[in-house]
């Protein structure tokens, strides 16, 4: 406490509340050149797996032989079904199951977003370990079409052939459930929604046979014809929904076994070609930064890992001379791994940046980034705080004796006060004492009617977005994108006109949107670091925004601002990166009604708000 | 009149509020009342129905170790239509309850017990909000709305607690040593705001009859009736459940902390992660600690006895075993009672943006722990400490503010001076 | 059903058995689909109730039967099982489930005591001696893991006085059952695995097997007018063996890829060639004798068995009768064929290997499975270490009678179970299953929960159960070292009481064992907690109490310099260092 009434102390000095600018300055500069000092070898680590239980590759693989010409047979039944009806697909891939004597169930799903139908039929098989009691099962997943929609031939194939495989093991002290979903996103959602028993009911069918708890899942991604591709790398792709990660000793066990036992490379975050440059290993690093903010499904894998079960999708790239085999052995030897655990993942890290395949930041060392970032804006709110309680240093008139508050009753009278700060502060000061001292009392009600406010109004453009039919989503994005550019002025024109906000007020709905700002991004940090740190980047030149009476400084403000509008932001993304925005917008769509989504729930909630305050506040001078 | 206008205004806005969430989100109730830090094993309105269940199927929900609660509200909650099929009786329930507690809160504001008592009169004393302004206070703080729709038990404490400070800073002795009675034997440790709301008692009888009434003559008499009134209570409970076993059951837990459900409390996991040798020494120490306050305070702010009757709600709101955002929503919103302190306070912003991120960064550190499994229990644990700072800061700023105010009447010459303490 | 009649028969023909010789032991062999075998061993040995009761022990074991003295034990059923009975493809469980247990170790026992308390004491007296016995952990059943079942359980033996027993009952759903526990398993037999059929049990097979459980019943049987009453020892091991996978020499167990040559592939496939090959499965009987799937040879028979009486032929097994079956010994041996030819049975040579010989065949008819009364399926819903909800599944296959039956749960402390939340729905019908419930709550770390419930299920439908539980957090000192492994929850029993089963064993089905993770603390720092908390507890302790003991004065009236702003409090600062420094 001696503590805080020293700094209290402090809070006397007049020069304090000019620091907190560049202090914020700071802040930011520092969070950003931290992130890009990250991968220097200084600040990143080599990969290892914690988990003494998994001994990736300690195995000998024996999937080879007669089992290749097996899987060629299933090969070309897989793809003899290309053409089929789901149905008689699913009917087919279950005979094959049944016939390595396995239990085998199907799963029909179908959903609704923008518009559009998704349904579509899972098929799963589970075998029951000779070891096992059913208490906890692992998952080998093979989607029937990949997430750029070609068919998954040999994924399959290798699947069922592996079904056969392991059929004949006895050392299995858990069960395998062989999940061959409809696609990619939906259908593994589907399944582990229903496994889970979190579904809804009408449109998703139950389970009618589960096995125990899930400790893993491996997904195939593996879309060679029926005459087979010979493939140059293996790419792991490790991204959840929302940006949550899998247990980094999965992610290492299946490295550690392609590369280091079958002689593999791996590749991540489409790096095909990684000399483990500076260059390199940052351009990797943002674009995990860039698809673990987006938080969208990126494989079959994504939809296991907020049901806390750690899974990867292994996609095979490139030409080169591995065959499916090598890539059925890594799968085994992975397997047998899983297999070892005796208690679920936990040992490792949930949250890295992975650089290259086999180095990683971990989060004590990158998360001050993104803290620092978050930090600023408290910064600025406290110093606004702080601002908004002197009453002379505001310049505006309207706010020396605020009609709504009764300010000269906060502290006694000036005239006891002065002399002794006379004595205390230096002749600099003294010319200004009083006001230095005087904390006039706060007007809150407007401020924090309005920041709440704000907030709601989110919910409009979410609940729009979410709902449209995707044919019309483009022009309602434009119209939105108009109507958001406008509302600052016609609102800033509004207070103006209804209720003239004092200049302590404007202060003080800055601070509390900043101060809000600041806390959301602490917690997103946490829960979704790139996130966090992309919208906080996006977000800081709101801490300088401050209101003004010259009207070209608001104007240029305020245009300054509108180009940082989050809708404007996301359409210049999409342009930059090439994507087509109307595809965006109906996958966030299908991510909110499927996966559960929150990343446009961030967008609306938290930065859109914040930017409506700071460009209400930069616009008022224009209506001074 | 207006107030009375503002009053019913807000009162039915408050109450639509209620009906309106509970009806419009079916499946929030038992969200909320999942939530660690609405309801407490002691609280929680899952754990009530299990204990009706029992209760009405003739087991005693005193053999298990799911019902801690206490036995009267068996019968009370039996009267109403079974909850999880025709919930609007018990949701109406609760709004009341709320509104109620909302009445007694201004009913003390009403007295102005805050600012003026018989020895001591604030010099700020002009300085106070309405009574209306004070209730939307409490009925709209979203801790009291999430209170109300988890329907946790403590909402029906919190009500008897607000309505003996009511009482008291009436001067109505019979119903203020009956709620009393009846706070303490639902939740116990509001027995320590008795000696505080008395003395407050004891006050205004002394100002409403010129001739003061004898201190120690009064002070026994009433403690004999809370006693008579708890014993009562406590017989009645014996009848209803055929046997004292409720006792250990109720009582014993929270005084033995058995069920370590975290919360936003401090004991959880100390007494998770404590050595079995020395369990029963810290129990011994932690309650004590709890006790402790209420002399101290008592004694020193002889003067101003509903501040200390509020400042140990605070204290319950961070020291108790099972505390919840209720105990802070009561303390939080007898703070504004005290208006007149604001201007003397310190660290204002700095103690209530602690509580605010708390209270965001709370559940998404629990979700980090219990359901994405990729944070540990210390992620939780040390957001639990956070609060527990920002809430006993503001606890501990506002007496330094009660102080320097009494000290103002004292020595009016140091009015604005800075001070020190020796 | 046919070959089912004739299982049931071999079954009434060992129970009849019973009574007239004092050692008697069976061998069942029956081929079951998807290539496996089911061997269901029985050993019966008999004392009369006085030889028991003077301690002349002939046939029954020693040990065994000083800890039932000692511990005032009528009726003790003790089990070991391993697996899953996989009912929708091998249908019927062996004697009805009658002899088999839940994944883990079980044991319930009638214990003679005059109340609860002296019961309970001479429980414990008997788990921790059947511990040291069998070299299982049954010294971890305490309260925690007891239950006293109302209706799940009856006596099978004659009881003359049934009003002082008590019935205790408790289960290991973690125990990993393994040869530790076949080695005093086998030395209780007369002829200790050395001769019989018990020299068929070894450790490797037994333990690779699909799913097997070992048995230990003793119970008291009188004649027909309650006197001459002997004292019955049972014991039973089943096991299902896969054929292919236990065929596979013990040295090189590695079930590596079949050279091409040996998997016949379906050449009316178009793409069938040299390098594709579309598998076939196996249409004919697999081929396989008993000491290739059983490790060992059968060493003769054991000499206590009586020489005449079915019970002269241990050794039988159940197949159609155009199956050929082949025996391969020096000694001499006799087959008798029984139930219209399913069952053949052998009386085996004294002294000399006894081997069947199956060779793979092409079969025309084949066995016909009873099927199960009943399908039952339990696992645990939703996520997180909360809470979460239980849900079982039970079907009723036949078209024809409902079946009623007794379900139950018996939960760890740990997990509470909201009973308020408990709701049983049947497909078919609005009526509530439910006919009668028993619940007895959880005390933390005193007791578990035990709950039975006696239900009905209508003809051709399917009963789900659930109920929510919640997940208690516990102290880090009670959680074991795998941790985040989770917690096992006994597999839940189902007993039915209505079809009734013809022998008084009744019939019994268990479901799984669940895996029930809770939340964990951080194992590594309670110094670190006890540290924060206190200091969070003195900063709000010190700060008022330090506010409550102190005067105010005016600053101007103490001379610590002038202080505030921030050169004073610097400047006050160095003073007092300064200050300090002059003492030192």
């Amino acid at each position: 406490m001696a503590l805080i009434s020293t700094i209290l102390a402090l809070r006397k000095d007049a020069r304090i509340l000019k620091l907190p600018p560049y202090l914020s300055a700071l802040c930011i500069l520092v969070g950003v050149v931290w992130l890009l000092v990250l991968p220097l070898n200084e600040y990143s680590r080599n990969t290892y797996v914690s988990e003494n239980a998994l001994l990736p590759g300690q195995v000998h693989t024996y999937f080879t032989g007669s089992e290749h010409n097996i899987f060629r047979a299933y090969r070309h039944e897989v793809a003899a079904l290309a053409d089929k009806s789901v149905p008689d697909r699913n009917q087919r891939l279950s005979e094959i199951l049944r016939s390595s004597n396995l239990k085998v169930a199907t799963q029909k799903y179908s959903y609704a977003t923008s518009g559009r139908n998704i349904s579509n039929e899972n098929v799963y098989a589970i075998l029951q370990g000779p070891r096992a009691d059913a208490t906890e099962a692992i998952v080998l997943i093979a989607a029937w079409t990949n997430m750029d929609g070609e068919i998954n031939h040999s994924g399959v194939a290798l699947v069922l052939t592996l079904a056969r495989y392991f059929k004949r093991w006895s050392l299995w002290s858990k069960d395998i459930i062989f999940l061959i979903s409809g696609d990619s996103t939906s259908g593994p959602q589907a399944w582990v929604d229903a496994y889970h028993d979190s579904h809804s009911p009408d449109t998703i069918e139950p389970l009618s046979i589960k096995s125990g708890a899930l400790q893993g899942a491996i997904a195939i991604d593996y879309p060679a014809g029926p005459w087979g591709h010979r493939y140059d790398k293996l790419h792991v792709v490790y991204d959840g929904v929302n940006g949550q990660l899998p247990n980094l000793d999965l992610f290492n066990t299946a490295v550690s076994v392609a590369s280091g036992q079958m002689g593999i490379g791996c590749t991540l975050q489409r790096m095909w070609k990684h000399d483990d440059s500076y260059k390199e290993r940052l351009q990797t690093m943002l674009r995990g930064m860039i698809s673990q903010g987006l938080g969208h499904a990126s494989g079959p894998h994504s939809s296991f890992i907020p049901y806390h079960v750690d899974a990867i999708t292994l996609q095979t790239v490139g030409d080169g001379w591995h065959d499916e085999m090598s890539l059925g052995r890594t799968v085994e030897s992975l397997f047998r791994s899983l297999n070892n655990l005796l208690e679920h993942l936990h040992q490792s890290f949930f949250f890295y940046l992975l650089l290259q395949a086999n180095r990683f930041v971990s989060i004590g060392t990158y998360l001050p980034s993104a803290m620092l970032i978050a930090v600023n804006f408290s910064i600025t709110s406290i110093a606004l705080w702080v601002a908004s309680g002197r009453a002379g240093k505001l310049p505006n008139p309207a706010s020396t004796a605020p009609p709504s508050t009764p300010g000269e009753k906060s502290t006694s009278s000036p005239s006891k006060t002065t002399p002794m700060t006379l004595a205390e502060k230096d002749g600099a000061l003294a010319l200004i004492p009083t006001e230095l001292l005087q904390t006039t009392e706060r007007a809150l009600f407007l401020p924090l009617a309005f920041v709440l406010a704000t907030h709601f109004l989110g919910l409009l453009p979410l609940y729009i977005f979410n709902n449209t039919p995707s044919t019309y989503l483009s022009p309602v994005f434009n119209l939105v994108a108009l109507l958001t550019s406008l509302l600052p002025f016609l609102t800033s024109f509004g207070l103006k006109q209804f209720s003239r906000p004092t200049a302590q007020e404007t202060t003080l709905i800055q601070c509390f949107s900043l101060l809000l700002l600041g806390m959301f991004l602490a917690a997103l940090a946490t829960l979704n670091f790139s996130l966090s740190f992309l919208i906080g980047i996006a977000t800081s030149p709101l801490t300088f925004v401050r209101r003004s009476n010259n009207k070209a400084i608001s104007a240029v403000a305020s245009l300054l601002l509108a180009v940082l509008n989050p809708v404007v932001v996301i359409r210049a993304a999409t342009f930059f990166f090439g994507q087509d925005l109307v595809k965006v917008l109906v996958q966030a769509a299908e991510g909110w009604h499927v996966w559960g989504l929150w990343t446009q729930v961030v967008v609306w909630l938290v930065w859109w708000p914040a930017w409506f305050a700071g460009s209400v506040v930069a616009s008022e001078g224009l209506f001074a | 009149m207006a107030s009375d206008q503002h009053k019913a205004l807000l009162f039915g806005a408050a109450a639509a509020v209620r009906l309106l969430l509970f009806t419009a989100f079916p499946s929030l109730p038992s969200l909320l009342a999942g939530r660690v830090e609405v309801s407490t094993p002691v609280t929680s309105f899952k754990r009530l129905q299990e204990g009706l269940f029992l209760y009405t199927h003739n087991v005693s929900p005193y053999d298990g170790g799911v019902y801690h609660q206490a036995p009267l509200l068996l019968p009370l909650f039996s009267l109403l239509p079974n909850p999880s099929y025709h919930p609007f009786a018990t949701n109406l329930l609760y709004t009341m309850v709320d509104l109620l507690s909302a009445h007694a809160l201004m009913q003390i504001a009403d007295s102005g017990q805050a600012a003026v008592t018989r020895l001591f009169t604030s010099s700020r004393k002009e300085l106070r909000w309405s009574s209306v302004a004070i209730a939307a206070g409490f009925l709209f703080n979203p801790f009291t709305v999430a209170t109300c729709i988890a329907r946790s038990t403590s909402a029906l404490t919190n009500l008897f607690i607000l309505t003996a400070m009511a009482k008291a800073s009436q001067g109505a002795l019979i119903t203020f040593v009956l709620s009393m009675a009846m706070a303490s034997y639902l939740a116990m440790h509001p027995v320590l705001l008795f000696p505080p709301l008395l003395i407050l008692c004891y006050d205004v009888q002394a100002t409403n009859m010129k001739a003061a009434p004898h201190a120690w003559r009064f002070a026994v008499t009433h403690l004999r009736r809370l006693s008579i009134a708890l014993g009562a209570l406590l017989y009645l409970s014996k009848l209803l459940t055929g046997s004292w076993d409720f006792l250990g059951a109720t009582y014993g837990v929270r005084l033995l902390l058995p069920d370590l459900t975290p919360n936003v409390g401090l004991w959880w996991y100390f007494f998770t992660e404590m050595f079995d040798s020395f369990r029963e020494f810290f129990l011994g120490v932690f309650w004590l600690h709890v006790a402790s306050y209420m002399p101290g305070l008592t004694i020193r702010l002889r003067k101003q006895p509903l501040f200390v009757a509020a400042t140990l709600t605070g204290i319950f709101a961070v020291f108790t075993p099972y505390p919840s955002i209720a105990d802070a929503a009561l303390y939080l919103s007898l703070v504004p009672l005290f208006r007149h302190l604001f201007p003397l306070m310190r660290y204002t912003f700095l103690a209530s943006s602690s509580i605010l991120y708390a209270s965001f960064l709370g559940p998404v550190f629990y979700h980090l722990w219990i359901y994405a499994g990729s944070g540990n229990a210390n992620f939780f644990y040390a957001i639990t400490l956070v609060w527990s700072l920002g809430l006993s800061v503001i606890v501990g700023d506002s007496l330094y503010a009660a102080l320097r105010d009494e000290l103002d009447v004292e020595r009016p010459e140091l009015r604005g001076k800075e001070v020190k303490r020796i | 059903m046919l070959s089912s009649l004739a299982f049931l028969l071999v079954t009434a023909l060992i129970a009849c058995a019973s009574a007239s010789s004092d050692y008697y032991e069976r061998l069942l062999l029956r081929p079951l689909p998807q290539s496996t075998v089911l061997a269901s061993f029985n050993f019966r040995s008999n004392e009369s109730a006085d030889a028991f009761e003077h301690q002349n022990f002939r046939y029954f074991p020693r040990s065994l039967g000083q800890i039932l003295q000692h511990a005032r034990t009528k009726e003790l059923h003790l089990r070991f099982s391993l697996g899953r009975w996989d009912a929708e493809s091998w249908g019927q469980r062996p004697w009805n489930g009658a002899r088999e247990g839940g994944t883990g170790v079980e044991l319930w026992a009638w214990v003679e005591a005059q109340n609860e308390e002296e019961a309970f004491a001479r429980w414990l007296t008997l788990t921790n001696a059947l511990s040291g016995l069998f070299c299982a952990s049954l010294n971890f059943i305490d309260a925690t893991k007891t239950i006293r079942p109302v209706m799940t359980f009856q006596p099978e033996g004659h009881h003359a006085n049934s009003s002082n027993l008590h019935l205790l009952h408790g289960t290991l759903p973690h125990e990993v059952v393994c040869t530790e526990n076949l080695t005093p398993f086998l030395k209780l037999l007369p002829c200790k695995g050395k001769a019989g059929i018990s020299s068929l049990l070894d450790g490797h097979k037994l333990f690779d097997a699909s799913w097997q459980t070992m048995s230990i019943d003793v119970r008291p049987m009188c004649g027909p007018d309650g006197r001459d009453c002997a004292l019955e020892m049972e014991q039973t091991v089943d096991m299902v063996l896969d054929v292919d996978r236990s065929k596979r020499p013990r040295d090189n167990p590695i079930p590596r890829p079949l050279p091409i040559e040996e998997i016949e592939c379906d050449t009316t496939k178009g793409y069938n060639a040299g390098d594709t090959c579309y598998p076939l499965d196996k249409s004919a009987e697999p081929a396989w004798n008993l000491t290739e799937i059983f490790g060992r040879p059968l060493k003769g028979a054991c000499p206590l068995t009586d020489e005449t009486g079915e019970g002269s032929y241990p050794v039988c097994i159940n197949t159609p009768p155009e199956r050929t079956i082949e025996v391969n010994t020096t000694g001499q041996y006799e087959e008798a064929k029984l139930a219209s030819d399913t069952v053949r049975c052998y009386k085996l040579p004294t002294g000399a290997d006894f081997d069947l010989i199956l060779p793979q065949q092409r079969m025309t008819t084949g066995l016909i499975l009873a099927s199960p009364q009943l399908f039952a399926a339990r696992s645990i819903n939703g996520h997180g270490q909360e809470r979460g909800s239980v849900q079982a599944v039970i079907k009723n296959p036949s078209s024809t009678h409902a079946v009623e039956f007794v379900y139950l749960e018996a939960l760890p402390w740990f997990m509470k179970p909201y009973l308020h939340t408990l709701r049983a729905r049947v497909d078919t019908s609005r009526e509530n299953p439910v006919k009668e419930t028993y619940y007895r709550p959880a005390v933390d770390r005193k007791r578990g929960t035990h709950l039975e419930l006696r239900m009905v299920i209508p003809p051709s439908s399917t009963l789900t159960l659930t109920y929510d539980f919640e997940k208690a957090i516990l102290r880090y000192t009670e959680y074991p070292p795998d941790a985040n492994r989770g917690f096992d929850v006994a597999p839940a029993v189902i007993r039915l009481i209505n079809p009734q089963s013809v022998d008084n064993k009744g019939i019994y089905i268990r479901t799984t064992s669940l895996l029930l993770p809770l939340p964990t603390p951080d194992f590594s720092m309670p110094y670190n907690v006890i540290i924060l908390t206190s200091t969070v507890m003195a900063l709000g302790f010190g700060n008022i109490f330090n506010l409550l003991v102190r005067r105010f004065v005016g600053i101007d009236e103490v001379q610590t310099g002038d202080a505030g702003g921030l050169q004073g409090v610097i400047r006050g600062k160095l003073e007092r260092l300064i200050a300090i420094f002059k003492r030192g």
